[in-house]
């Protein structure tokens, strides 16, 4: 379970006369329970990569905290990343290395022996379907293999929690199928906490049992997709999000009431 | 080292090994280079003794001068016949060795007393030409001295009147030393081999990981900082001292095919010398390569951190210069800097002169104050640069 207590952040860009400072993220509040896909669910811009760098400990929050399985992650980022798997925009792999040296060397870095990450590896692949993948360099990977080989990296220590931002970006139809098919055999046989970002609605609606949704760094409105359209008292999920997350002001013209 | 700081060492090292188009370029540039030029300046000095020892004199007009070509003769020279064409050749570098050219009056102004003019052509743009004349002006200063005394003579003035100091040359420098003369290259490309095995894992290993997106879910994992930096360092040092430890060994086998006998005789680099070499390039090889991660580290691409890094290679190609302009000899600051005191110290080594420990500690300790600053620096600079 990961829970974001009041999260706020402040970024300073630029410097002398054209310093001006960002406010990222607003005091996002929200709870991610085990056996449930969260959707995290904002426009570009919103804080939802913020939010969740500060799960993963790359940010260290002004003020609030993550708690992951009751660990705060600002006080104790080594024992919490060790609850977690991080799936983040960045998925750099290492191109002169296979796809299995790759997950494995991720699992030697959670404190995995060799052959228990390489038994790993295999469970993995076969969850994801790219066993042909695994002995391959990953130079010239496509999008699709290469968002599966940063998959198995992320969860190749089994952490009962996993945060994904954005991960269909640049993805196809078949590998996004794929990715959800997986997610939900995650959620279902292991119970695991899954956190997903995204700003696709169609995502949304067809995979998380719970949705928050994040507009100018401020959580605005949480609950399942049928409850959110209830509390916008719309019946499509796409005005159901602009209703929510966007001001009368904000809304282009044709979306108005 | 700790666990993690072991794993992602490991991982370096085969992901540099795997790079094997620029550990081929690295190779060729540092390993093979070395031995190339030891051996064209062997060669070189080769000609210079074959010319030295040959005791040729190319003359035009000889037949005009037999006093001077008894002369020559006792001097156990060779006299040869300059080709017409002496002038074209020399010019053209195709004539090595300068004409003596002779008056047809020589010998009648000689026995009047009248100084007769002898003319020796080179060109200073023939180095070969250039080398000779130097030998043949002694000789003839010989002959002008030996006329002197025989007409002094003649008029009951004893020789010894003529010279009121005498002058004897004896040069200190022992065989080794003369030898370390051509070996003050070898340090050079050494400590360049140093540092070419260290820029390209260094860079990588920072900005290529920035470069690729690999650095941000690399700090996910739940190893220190202190320990991905440390195994990374560790990594860059091993691939640069691997290549210095190859270019060293590539210097033995050059001997053998050093066509000077002199400097074969001379030339003192064997197993002992590569080890201390070695031994003295460990704390550089630390320090240059915690310094190319911390510049790197601050650069978004390859390239970029490529462009900042010429600022170290630069220095580190310069600062040996210091040792060979400096007429002073080895000044105390000198084994402070890096680069310049290991330069300094491996002359030493190839003299055969000591290097006392007290001199090797400066720079150990330059060096190692170094790589803690910029690891310190790059482990402190990590997070906030694989968010940009």
């Amino acid at each position: 379970m990961i829970e974001f207590q009041g999260l706020t952040k402040t970024f300073t860009q630029g410097r002398g006369r054209q310093q001006r400072r960002v406010q990222a993220v607003q005091g996002v509040t929200f709870t991610a329970p085990n056996g449930c896909i969260t959707g995290l669910l904002g426009s570009n811009g919103a804080g939802k990569t913020t939010t969740l760098r500060m799960a993963a400990a790359l940010i260290e929050p002004d003020a609030g905290r993550v708690l992951v399985d009751g660990i705060e992650v600002a006080r104790q980022p080594e024992l919490a990343l060790a609850r977690m798997g991080v799936l983040s925009d960045a998925r750099g792999l290492y191109p002169r290395l296979t796809a299995r040296e790759n997950i494995v060397y991720f699992g030697r870095l959670h404190g995995m022996s060799r052959t228990a990450a390489e038994d790993r590896v295999d469970e993995l692949a076969r969850m994801l379907e790219m066993q042909g993948l695994l002995d391959r360099r990953t130079e010239g990977f496509s999008q699709g293999e290469r968002m599966k080989t940063a998959l198995a990296r992320a969860l190749i220590h089994d952490p009962p929690n996993i945060v994904l931002d954005e991960p269909t970006n640049g993805l196809d139809v078949l590998a996004t199928r794929a990715l959800r098919a997986a997610l939900r055999r995650l959620r279902d046989e292991q119970h695991k906490c899954i956190i997903f970002s995204t700003h696709i609605m169609q995502e949304v609606e067809r995979l998380c049992d719970h949705v928050v949704v994040v507009s100018h760094g401020r959580t605005v409105a949480q609950g399942t997709v049928a409850e959110l359209g209830e509390l916008s008292g719309v019946s499509d999920f796409e005005e159901t999000f602009v209703k929510l997350a966007f001001t009368d002001a904000e809304r282009p013209s044709g979306l108005r009431p | 080292m700790s666990r993690a700081a072991l794993t992602v060492y490991f991982k370096e090292l085969v992901d540099a090994l795997r790079d094997r188009r620029t550990l081929a370029v690295v190779l060729l540039s540092s390993v093979a280079i070395g031995p190339l030029v030891l051996l064209l300046v062997s060669s070189l000095v080769a000609g210079i003794e074959k010319r030295a020892e040959a005791r040729v004199i190319v003359v035009q007009g000889m037949a005009q001068a037999p006093s001077l070509r008894n002369y020559l003769e006792r001097q156990t020279y060779t006299i040869t016949a300059a080709p017409s064409d002496f002038e074209q050749q020399l010019t053209s570098s195709k004539l090595g060795d300068p004409v003596l050219l002779v008056p047809s009056t020589f010998e009648a102004e000689l026995a009047s007393g009248q100084a007769p003019l002898l003319e020796l052509v080179g060109s200073s743009a023939n180095q070969r030409s250039q080398t000779g004349s130097a030998a043949i002006l002694r000789l003839l200063r010989g002959f002008n001295q030996e006329q002197a005394l025989l007409r002094l003579s003649t008029r009951g003035i004893a020789a010894s009147q003529l010279e009121a100091v005498r002058i004897e040359e004896r040069d200190l420098a022992d065989p080794a030393s003369r030898a370390a003369q051509l070996g003050t290259m070898v340090p050079y490309f050494v400590l360049m081999a140093v540092l070419y095995g260290a820029l390209n894992a260094a860079l990588d290993t920072t900005a290529g990981e920035r470069e690729r997106g690999s650095l941000e879910p690399l700090l996910m994992n739940p190893a220190s900082r202190g320990a991905l930096v440390l195994g990374k360092w560790g990594a860059v040092c091993s691939v640069a001292m691997l290549i210095a430890v190859l270019s060293c060994l590539s210097f033995l086998p050059g001997q053998w095919v050093l066509r000077s006998e002199a400097l074969a005789a001379t030339f003192r680099f064997g197993l002992g010398e590569a080890g201390a070499f070695i031994l003295l390039l460990m704390p550089l090889a630390s320090a240059l390569s915690a310094v190319l991660m911390a510049i790197a580290i601050r650069c978004k691409s390859f390239k970029e951190a490529q462009a900042n890094a010429t600022v170290v290679m630069l220095g580190v190609s310069l600062l040996p210069l210091v040792s060979l302009f400096n007429q002073e000899g080895t000044a105390p600051w000198h084994l402070w800097v890096p680069a310049l005191a290991q330069t300094t110290l491996m002359g030493r080594v190839l003299k055969g002169e000591p290097w006392p420990l007290a001199d090797v500690l400066p720079s150990v300790a330059v060096c190692l104050l170094l790589t803690v600053l910029a690891l310190g620096f790059v482990a402190r600079t990590l997070r906030s640069v694989a968010l940009k």
